[in-house]
C-alpha cells in the first residue's frame, strides 16, 4: 500500500466513524423474558458446589426440591414429593414422589432423589452438607418412594428438604458429564433450564417444558445479568434494559419508588453485625464486649446506613425467623456505664483494630460512625480496610480482633441460624468468633429434637437471651433485601431465605 | 524490504518479555493474602469441601512447583482452569477478548477522526477562535474523569434522549456499533485531547518550516501545501504517541467497561484479582503483554511505511 493510499484509507475510515447515526437495530427481545440485574455473578450451576449468593439464586430456579416454599417462605407445599410421612421416633422420613420429568424429558425417579441427597450429604466437596448432618442414609424403596434415615430426632429436617442444595439432579446426566461439566451445563428439574451461559456477563435460561407444575412457569425465560456497578444497574432499570435489580443502593430505593418502580423493601433473614474474636484480647473479656456493645448507638447507625429501611438489632438472628426472642430490647447506649465496665476490666484506654472490606459503602459508613461513637467512651477504633478476600481469610483464621460482616439463613427455622452464629462445636466456630458456651451448645441440641410449640420456643428464647447477655456478637441492624422491580413484574419477591421461590408463578405484564 | 527486517524480528522479543511477566505476576498474585477457594465456595462452605477443591487445583503444592507446572502447560497452550468459573482460562478470556478489542478499535477510530479534524481546524489558523475552542476542549477533556463522563453520557443519551443503550455489547455488527457508541465516545473524549495537542503543535511548527515556505513562494495553494506536504510530515510524532495511548488503553478500559457494563477483559481482570482467580490473572496479564508488544510492532511498521528515511 502506497503512502497516499494509506492516508486516504485512514481518512475514509475516520469519516465513517464520525457519522454518529448508527441505526437502532431491531434486536429480537422476547417480551416475556425476565431480565435481572445482579451485583454479583454466577460461578457454578451445580447446587452442591457452592453457598455463594448468585449461584444459589439461579440453582434455586433450575432445580426442583421435594418441597417448595411460598413467596414469603412461611408455608411449605409438596413439590416433587406428593406427600411425606415421619415415623413415630422422628428418625425415618418416607417421601412419595409424583410423576415428574427432568428438562430433557427423562423421568425423575426415586433413584435420582437418593443419588442427589447422597451426593449432597456425603460427597467430599459438597459445600453445605452441614445442616444435613443428621441424615445418615437416603434410599429408593421403589420407583416413587424415597426413605431417609436420620440418626436422631431432628425437627428442622422438614424445612431442609426445601433448600436449594437439596435440589434434585439427574443421576444419569451427572454421571455422564462428570461434576465439572455438569456444573457448566446441567440438565435441570425446576421451572427453567439452561440455554446459554456467557461467563462474566449473563446466564440465559428458558422455560422448562417438562416442569412438573402444569402450565408453569408463565415466563418464557430468565436472564441473570451481572452488572457490578450500582449506578449502571439503576440506569439499566430506568432505561428498561432489565426488569429488576438487586442490591440497590439504599439512597436510591425511595427515589425509584417515586418514579413508579416497585421498591418496597422485602424482609430478609439478614443481620449486619460486628464480629468479635473471643479467642484473643480484648474481646475475650465479657466486660469489654458489653462496654463496646453499650457504647454503640444502633439506632443512629441503622438510620445512617439503611436510611430508615432497616431495624436496629436486638437478638443475634433476624426477626423474621421462627422463635425470634421478642422480649430482648435493643441495647440502649450508655456511655457512663460503658466507661465503668472498661475501668473494671482494667482497660480504660481500650483500642482495637476493626477490619472492613474496602468498597462496601455501608460497611465504611458503619465503621466511621462506630469509631466516633466509641471515641466518646474512650475507645480508639483503628479501621483497616482490606479487600473482601483478605477479610474472609483473617476471619476464618482468627487473626482479627473485630470485623463487620453479615449473614442470612436459608430456612425460617432458628436451628440452622443459631448453629451458624453461636454453636461452638460447629465447623465455623460460631461464625469464626470462637464463642463457645457449653450450656448454649447443649440447649441447641435439645431444641433441635423438640417438637414445634411452646417448649421449643422457650429453649430458643433462652439461647438468644444467653448470647445477648454475654454479647456473643454485636448485632447492629436487620436490613431488608434491596430489590427494585419494574411495574411489569408481578408475583415475584425474594423470600427471607434468599430464594425466588415464586419464579414459576411470576408474570410480566404490559 | 530490508528496511523491515528488524521490525519483523520484533515478535521474537515476546518470548523473554512474556516469561518475565508471567514469573512476576505468578509470584505477586500468590503473595496476596486471601484464599480463592473460600471465596468461590461461599462463606458457609465446609472445610472439607475447601480442602478437596484446593487439592484438585494443585493449590496445596509449593508455589515454585506450581509455577513450573504452569509453564509446562502454557507451552502446550493450556493456560490452566479458572478457579472461579471452573472452566479453561483460554475459553473465559477468548469470550471477553472480542468486546474489548471492538471497544478499543471503535474508540481509537473515533479518537483519530476527532483528532485529525480538530488539529487540522486549529492549526490552519493558529490563535483564531477555532483554535481557542479546540484548546478549551482539550483542557476540559483532559480534566474529565471517565467514570463521571460515562455517567453523564448515560443520563443524557440513554435515559433522556433514549438514543443509545446503557449497557451491553450487542449481537450483530451494527448492534455492536450501536451498543458501544457511548463507551467508545467516552474513550475518544479522554484520548482525543492528548493526541490533538500533539498533532496541532506539530502541524503549526511544520507550517512555517522551510519547505512549506518554499512551496508557498513557488505559488502552490495553501491547501496543497498543507495537505500534500505539511500534514504527512506531521503525523509521525502523533502516531508514536498513539502507540503509547493504545498500550495504556489495553487493560485501561476497565473503568469504561464497568460504567457501561461491557463484558470485557478489564472487568475480568479486576474481578479475577478480587477473587484471587490466579490463573485468570496470569492469563489476562499475558494477553495484555502480547497486546502491548504487538502495538509497538504495528507502530514501527506504520512508521517505516510512512517515512522512507526511517531505517530501523
Amino acid at each position: 500500500m502506497r503512502r497516499r493510499q494509506f492516508l486516504q484509507t485512514a481518512a475514509s475510515v475516520a469519516a465513517l466513524s464520525a457519522s454518529p447515526l448508527v441505526g437502532r437495530s431491531a434486536r429480537a427481545q422476547s417480551k416475556n423474558v425476565l431480565r435481572i440485574g445482579m451485583e454479583a455473578e454466577v460461578l457454578t450451576l451445580d447446587p452442591i458446589k457452592t453457598v455463594y449468593g448468585p449461584d444459589i439464586l439461579i440453582q434455586g430456579i433450575m432445580f426442583a426440591r421435594l418441597m417448595r416454599a411460598s413467596g414469603d417462605r412461611k408455608q411449605l407445599f409438596p413439590a416433587l414429593a406428593e406427600s411425606h410421612q415421619i415415623s413415630d421416633d422422628g428418625k425415618t422420613y418416607t417421601f412419595k414422589l409424583r410423576a415428574a420429568k427432568f428438562s430433557d424429558g427423562s423421568p425423575i425417579t426415586a433413584e435420582d432423589v437418593a443419588f442427589s441427597y447422597t451426593r449432597m450429604r456425603f460427597q467430599k466437596d459438597s459445600a453445605y452438607a452441614g445442616p444435613f448432618t443428621a441424615l445418615e442414609k437416603t434410599e429408593a424403596a421403589d420407583d416413587n418412594t424415597v426413605v431417609m434415615h436420620l440418626n436422631k430426632k431432628f425437627t428442622p429436617f422438614v424445612q431442609l428438604v426445601e433448600i436449594w442444595n437439596s435440589g434434585i439432579v439427574p443421576k444419569a446426566n451427572v454421571q455422564k458429564l462428570g461434576d465439572d461439566q455438569f456444573g457448566q451445563a446441567p440438565v435441570s428439574s425446576g421451572p427453567f433450564r439452561l440455554v446459554d451461559w456467557r461467563k462474566g456477563d449473563r446466564v440465559v435460561l428458558e422455560r422448562n417444558p417438562h416442569f412438573y407444575r402444569e402450565g408453569l412457569p408463565y415466563l418464557d425465560g430468565v436472564e441473570m445479568i451481572y452488572v457490578p456497578d450500582d449506578n449502571t444497574r439503576v440506569s439499566m432499570l430506568r432505561a428498561g434494559e432489565v426488569d429488576m435489580i438487586m442490591a440497590t443502593p439504599f439512597q436510591l430505593i425511595k427515589q425509584l419508588g417515586a418514579e413508579g418502580f416497585q421498591a418496597t423493601p422485602e424482609s430478609a433473614s439478614v443481620i449486619n453485625e460486628l464480629l468479635i474474636n473471643h479467642a484473643a484480647e480484648p474481646f475475650n473479656d465479657v466486660r469489654v464486649r458489653q462496654a463496646v456493645s453499650m457504647g454503640i448507638d444502633r439506632k443512629a447507625i441503622t438510620d445512617a446506613v439503611t436510611l430508615g429501611l432497616g431495624q436496629p438489632a436486638s437478638s443475634l438472628m433476624a426477626p423474621v425467623l421462627n422463635y425470634f426472642n421478642t422480649d430482648l430490647p435493643v441495647p440502649v447506649r450508655d456511655v457512663a456505664k460503658a466507661k465503668e465496665l472498661l475501668a473494671q476490666a482494667g482497660k480504660p484506654n481500650l483500642s482495637f483494630d476493626l477490619l472492613i472490606s474496602a468498597g462496601i459503602a455501608s460497611d465504611e459508613r458503619t465503621a466511621v460512625l462506630m469509631q466516633s461513637q466509641l471515641a466518646e467512651v474512650g475507645v480508639t477504633v483503628n479501621i483497616s480496610k482490606v479487600d473482601s478476600t483478605q477479610e474472609w481469610t483473617s476471619l476464618v483464621d482468627g487473626t482479627y480482633q473485630a470485623t463487620l460482616n453479615w449473614w442470612y439463613n436459608e430456612t425460617l427455622d432458628p436451628d440452622n441460624a443459631l448453629r451458624w452464629a453461636v454453636w461452638g462445636p460447629g465447623e465455623n466456630k460460631s461464625y469464626y468468633t470462637r464463642y463457645n458456651n457449653d450450656k448454649v451448645n447443649a440447649l441447641l441440641e435439645q431444641a433441635a429434637s423438640e417438637p414445634e410449640g411452646d417448649g421449643r420456643k422457650a429453649l430458643y428464647y433462652e439461647i438468644q437471651k444467653m448470647a445477648y447477655e454475654e454479647v456473643a456478637q454485636i448485632g447492629l441492624f436487620y436490613p431488608p433485601f434491596r430489590n427494585v422491580y419494574s411495574p411489569r413484574v408481578q408475583g415475584l419477591r425474594l423470600n427471607p431465605g434468599y430464594q425466588f421461590s415464586t419464579m414459576d408463578e411470576t408474570k410480566l405484564v404490559g | 524490504m530490508d528496511r523491515f527486517a528488524f521490525v519483523l524480528r520484533r515478535p521474537l522479543q515476546l518470548v523473554p518479555v512474556l516469561f518475565g511477566i508471567s514469573l512476576v505476576t505468578f509470584v505477586l498474585v500468590q503473595l496476596m493474602p486471601g484464599d480463592p477457594v473460600r471465596i468461590m465456595l461461599g462463606p458457609r462452605a465446609s472445610a472439607d469441601a475447601i480442602a478437596a477443591v484446593r487439592a484438585r487445583y494443585g493449590l496445596d503444592q509449593p508455589v515454585l512447583l506450581q509455577y513450573g507446572y504452569y509453564l509446562l502447560n502454557v507451552l502446550r497452550a493450556d493456560f490452566g482452569r479458572s478457579l472461579a468459573y471452573r472452566a479453561p482460562v483460554l475459553d473465559v478470556i477468548l469470550a471477553r477478548l472480542v468486546p474489548t478489542i471492538c471497544l478499543l478499535a471503535y474508540g481509537l477510530v473515533m479518537s483519530v477522526a476527532f483528532t485529525v479534524a480538530l488539529a487540522v481546524a486549529a492549526a490552519r489558523r493558529p490563535g483564531a477562535w477555532v483554535d481557542q475552542m479546540v484548546r478549551l476542549f482539550c483542557v476540559a477533556g483532559l480534566g474529565l474523569p471517565s467514570f463521571w463522563l460515562g455517567l453523564m453520557l448515560i443520563m443524557l443519551f440513554s435515559l433522556r434522549l433514549k438514543l443509545f443503550p446503557v449497557s451491553g455489547f450487542g449481537e450483530s455488527p451494527v448492534d455492536v456499533l450501536w451498543h458501544l457508541f457511548l463507551p467508545a465516545l467516552t474513550i475518544a473524549i479522554a484520548v482525543t485531547p492528548i493526541l490533538t495537542r500533539n498533532l496541532r503543535a506539530t502541524l503549526a511548527a511544520q507550517s512555517t518550516a522551510d519547505y512549506a515556505v518554499a512551496g508557498r513562494s513557488k505559488g502552490l495553494s495553501e491547501n496543497y501545501v498543507f495537505f500534500r506536504h505539511v500534514f504527512p510530515n506531521s503525523l509521525l510524532p502523533t502516531i508514536s504517541l498513539l502507540g503509547i495511548v493504545v498500550s495504556f488503553l489495553i487493560g485501561g478500559t476497565v473503568v469504561v467497561e464497568t460504567v457501561f457494563n461491557v463484558p470485557g477483559m478489564g472487568q475480568l481482570m479486576v474481578r479475577a484479582v478480587l477473587l484471587r482467580d490466579y490463573f485468570i490473572v496470569q492469563g489476562v496479564t499475558l494477553f495484555f503483554a502480547v497486546g502491548v508488544v504487538l502495538t509497538s510492532f504495528v507502530v514501527d511498521i506504520i512508521t517505516v511505511a510512512l517515512d522512507p528515511r526511517v531505517k530501523l
